[in-house]
């Protein structure tokens, strides 16, 4: 045997330690995508290239909170983070009950959506772009974002809040893991970014939402956020989407549901026939009329009806049989 | 018909017909018509019928204390998915990503692996060569 450390050259032997290193280190990034991966990612290099107008050069939402996580809980930290930076109340330890799953040793993003909704907040998934972030950013909202920090084929899935943007230095400002201010480059953030599909999103108070989100994805949250809310609060959800886009018939509807399921039943009536006569929505004629019918008004209940079969016979199928139900209901004798 | 045949008779059909007026007067429905829900609507635009999937919703259920989430807690999380996300999850919870900074222990292998490899107590990679 030779001194310690040195290695002995028998004929054909292979590589020293040092290549041996390269190889290894070339291997595994070729595993994760081939050279591509030694490519910069497409929107660092598009912001390079045009740089987004109108919004301010840098930003840093300062008063954050910070919750360093425990192990394995980055998902009950990270929403901790934004749900008290958006005023609600909620603690990780709260949060770890709803969305935590010992045998995946995490928080799957499904259910930290769905639990963002429980403790009282519109949880809204932004595009999958970093103008997105910085838009919302520099209006004053922290963004959850899901991130492989590892490879592809071996992930490690984390979940950071970002709470700053630098256009300028090319680098953002996160809330992860134990550490309060995380500065990582536009290009390592995208390529961690890329791995979860670019997943991202904000929550916020019922009534607000989202500066760069897209209809359906409020729309979607809206709903989901419906199903747990007081009626009062689901109201509010849906009140900012038709604001935003007036012409949201599933919006309209759920403003109808919600008066109605708050008791508000001349308000429930006013938001029914504003979406019916905008669009001549069926389950809108439907729903006038088991409202019409519930306050007393019969014959104005039967009217709306019949423009609720109507519809469903000559485009929405789907309803003629609640419709036609609804107007025998309407038409029955005490 | 005595007078008094007479009064009772028609006290009786004045009784008849104020109840009969008084039926006609009372509430018109005793139960609301349901209305047509919104995320009914938004799955009936989409073209999917909403069963409210108890099965699947049950599935889900099942499935999270199966991974460790009390009975209580496993109830509470279901409840707030619509249904679209209960199916999702539902058919994705073993392979969806799972946020919470678990190191691989796949990796950890490998690297032990190729360290052993190297120190030479195992020949596991082609591509390593012992250091004596």
């Amino acid at each position: 045997m030779g001194r310690l450390g040195a290695t002995r050259r028998a004929p054909g032997s292979r590589v020293h330690l040092p290549r041996r290193a390269w190889l290894l280190g070339a291997t595994a990034s070729c595993l994760t995508g081939g050279c591509a991966v030694f490519a910069e990612p497409p929107q660092t290099v598009a912001l390079a290239l045009t740089p987004p107008a109108r919004l301010p050069p840098r930003t840093e939402l300062r008063d954050v909170p910070f919750f360093p996580q425990t192990p394995y809980h980055c998902g009950p930290a990270a929403l901790a983070t934004v749900l008290v930076h958006a005023g609600l109340s909620a603690t990780p330890e709260q949060l770890a009950d709803a969305v935590f799953l010992p045998a995946r040793d995490g928080a799957l993003q499904t259910e930290m959506l769905a639990a963002a909704r429980r403790f009282g907040a519109m949880a809204v998934p932004l595009p999958p772009q970093l103008s997105a972030l910085f838009t919302d950013i520099a209006a004053g909202h922290a963004v959850v974002v899901l991130q492989n920090l590892g490879l592809a084929w071996v992930p490690r899935w984390h979940y950071a809040v970002v709470v700053g943007y630098d256009l300028a230095a090319r680098e953002l400002v996160l809330r992860s893991g134990t550490t309060e201010r995380e500065l990582m480059g536009f290009t390592l953030f995208e390529r961690t970014w890329a791995r979860g599909s670019y997943w991202a999103f904000v929550a916020l108070p019922p009534g607000s939402l989202p500066a760069s989100a897209g209809e359906v994805d409020a729309l979607q949250a809206a709903i989901g956020f419906e199903r747990v809310a007081p009626p009062t609060q689901a109201l509010r959800a849906y009140d900012s989407i038709v604001q935003r886009w007036p012409n949201n018939l599933l919006a309209g509807l759920g403003q109808g549901n919600a008066r109605f399921a708050g008791g508000d039943l001349a308000g429930a009536a006013q938001a029914f026939e504003r979406v019916a006569t905008q669009h001549d929505s069926a389950a809108a004629w439907h729903n006038l009329a088991a409202v019409r019918l519930r306050a007393g008004d019969r014959a104005a209940a039967q009217l709306a009806a019949e423009r609720a079969l109507n519809r469903a016979q000559n485009a929405e199928p789907q309803w003629l049989s609640a419709a036609t139900a609804m107007l025998a209901q309407t038409r029955a004798r005490p | 018909m005595t007078t008094r045949t007479k009064r009772t008779l028609a006290t009786l059909v004045a009784m008849s017909l104020s109840f009969a007026g008084l039926a006609q007067a009372a509430p018109i429905t005793t139960a609301t018509p349901a209305l047509i829900g919104t995320e009914q609507a938004a799955a009936a635009q989409s073209g999917r019928v909403l069963l409210e999937q108890t099965l699947a919703r049950a599935d889900v259920v099942a499935g999270l204390q199966a991974r460790g989430v009390s009975v209580e807690s496993a109830r509470e999380r279901v409840a707030a998915l619509t249904d679209a996300e209960a199916a999702h999850v539902a058919a994705q919870i073993d392979q969806a990503p799972a946020g919470g900074d678990a190191l691989g222990v796949i990796l950890t292998i490998f690297v032990i692996l190729l360290i052993t490899d190297i120190l030479g107590f195992t020949k596991v990679f082609p591509f390593t060569r012992t250091i004596r």
